[in-house]
This record gives structure tokens, C-alpha cells and sequence, in this order.
């Protein structure tokens, strides 16, 4: 397992936020509503603090692989994010752990748009099977 | 800062108090459409029950029908959205999130939040007053087994 996860890229989009605001009934017109942000003091509509944990479990989770999950995560809204940004997160494997038939690995994560600016930084703890699951079905 | 003291005060009557709400069933759909806006692989555990992203419980602002555009503040936002907290007329943001996974969550699954005020801080920002909150959700099943455990933070303005 290498110490630095894979770098994960999303794009966000008007079309993405207002699809969150619906799938988690969140009518902030700030997420939404590009007028209304601007009146707020904001360039553009902001992304959801919600939608910046799940880019950061999404990094995760992808770099993990199959039958991975998540312990925890944990992360703060730093700087600000708006509609049409590039985020990257990347992310410093810092420990190791057995707990049974799963490794715990702990990522220190860190989310930057396209100028570099860091909006996201955060932690999480990733339960990688020791072993295939095709192995511990074979087992069982 | 006299309008966010009178909020300290009121939110510090609050501190401590849980309050039970049972959210319903777990949609298998709506699960799906969390994870297709989120950009995450649509995952099934053995019985073939859809398993929600580890983010979805406690990304959800609202859980039941909500309330009429008339009753809706300026912001598009209603109370139900300040997690039952009195905050009328202050500006909400969130600001992060510490969660702890305990079980996996699956569609059909019963859900209850347990949801209490744990911290109420008011400071001077660099662009002036604001209160700083911090909220924990227990999420469980009906029977109370732990699924998710939820601090999080929020700035009011």
C-alpha cells in the first residue's frame, strides 16, 4: 500500500449542487440561487459543505479498493467552494492497523480547487480487507 | 452581537437536551439517488439490499415533507433546517463534520436520530459576530443499535 492515496478530481457544476440540495432537501437558496449569492457577498453559488465530505469519502473509498469502508471521517469547511471549481483531493497515509481480518489505515485528506487553495482538509480511517473477499468467502 | 447573545442565551438553555426523532424507513431509491449525485458506485450487501454512502445519513437536512414556500425564511431555509434549534433569523452555515461508522446502513433499515446541542461559543470573526455551534446526531435503529455518530459544526451569523 503506498503512502499517498490516488488524487481524486470532480468538477463541480450548478447542475451537481442543485442536485444535492434536492437529494438532501436543503433549500439554502445559497446553493442554488447564483443571484442570491452574489447578494450574500459570494462570486457564485457555494458547494454544499455536505458535498465536500462525500468527495473526500469518495477519494477514499476509490483509492481502497473493493470491501474497503469507512471507521470515520472527519473534516472542516475551510474555504469556500462555487459552482464550476476543480477540486482535487489527495491524501498522506499516516498509520496502520490489524483489527481482525481488516487493516485500519488513517489518511490525513486535503481538498484544493484549481488555484491550489485548500477548502477541505480532513482525516478518515479505512478498513481495507487483509485479504480478498473472494479469499474469506472461499475460507468460510 | 446584542442579537447573537440573545441566541447564546436561549441555545445555552438547550445544551444537553436530546431529542429523539424516528426519520422512517430507508428508501432503496432514494439511497440510489444519493449516490448517483454524489458520484459514488451503487453498492449491495449479500442480500442484495443497497447499502447507503457513508455520508448519506448525515448530509440529509430535512426528512420529512418540509414546509410551505410562504413559511420558508428569505434564504430558502425553514427552523426544521436549523436541527430544531432556535435560530430564527441568523444565517446558518455548516462548517465540518465528525463521523463514526458502527454498523452498515441499508435500505429498509428503520432509522432514529438522537440529536442534542453540545457546545455554544459566541466570538468576534474578522467580519464580525458570530456563534459557533456544535451538534451531535446519533443515528440508530429503532431497536437503538448504533449506525452512525454525527458531531458536527455549524457557524450562525
Amino acid at each position: 500500500m503506498t503512502d499517498r492515496i490516488t488524487p481524486y478530481t470532480v468538477r463541480t457544476s450548478h447542475v451537481r449542487l442543485f442536485r444535492f440540495s434536492a437529494v438532501t432537501w436543503n433549500a439554502h437558496r445559497i446553493h442554488y440561487d447564483t443571484a442570491y449569492a452574489r447578494s450574500e457577498g459570494y462570486p457564485e453559488v457555494l458547494v454544499q459543505s455536505h458535498l465536500h465530505g462525500c468527495f473526500l469519502a469518495n477519494a477514499v473509498l476509490a483509492w481502497a479498493g473493493e470491501g474497503a469502508t469507512l471507521r470515520a471521517l472527519r473534516w472542516t469547511n475551510r474555504a469556500i467552494a462555487v459552482a464550476g471549481d476543480v477540486l482535487t483531493v489527495t491524501g498522506t497515509v499516516t498509520g496502520a492497523e490489524t483489527d481482525g481480518a481488516f487493516r485500519l489505515v488513517s489518511v490525513d485528506l486535503e481538498e484544493r480547487n484549481q488555484d491550489g487553495e485548500l477548502c477541505t482538509p480532513g482525516h478518515a480511517i479505512v478498513a481495507v480487507p487483509s485479504v480478498s473477499p473472494r479469499e474469506v468467502t472461499s475460507d468460510g | 452581537m446584542i442579537g447573537l447573545e440573545k441566541h447564546a442565551e436561549a441555545l445555552r438553555a438547550e445544551l444537553g437536551k436530546e431529542r429523539a426523532e424516528r426519520l422512517g424507513v430507508l428508501s432503496g431509491r432514494d439511497i440510489a439517488r444519493f449516490a448517483v449525485v454524489t458520484g459514488q458506485p451503487e453498492r449491495r450487501d449479500v442480500t442484495g439490499a443497497v447499502l447507503a454512502p457513508p455520508t448519506f445519513l448525515s448530509s440529509i437536512m430535512g426528512w420529512g415533507a418540509g414546509v410551505p414556500d410562504d413559511e420558508l425564511g428569505g434564504d430558502g431555509t425553514a427552523t426544521e433546517d436549523t436541527r430544531g434549534l432556535p435560530l430564527t433569523g441568523v444565517r446558518l452555515m455548516g462548517a465540518g463534520q465528525e463521523l463514526e461508522f458502527h454498523a452498515a446502513v441499508l435500505e429498509g433499515t428503520v432509522v432514529v436520530a438522537h440529536t442534542s446541542l453540545v457546545d455554544v461559543r459566541l466570538k468576534e470573526g474578522r467580519s464580525g459576530p458570530l456563534l459557533l455551534l456544535r451538534i451531535l446526531r446519533r443515528f440508530t435503529t429503532d431497536a437503538g443499535t448504533p449506525l452512525v455518530t454525527c458531531h458536527e459544526s455549524f457557524i450562525a451569523r
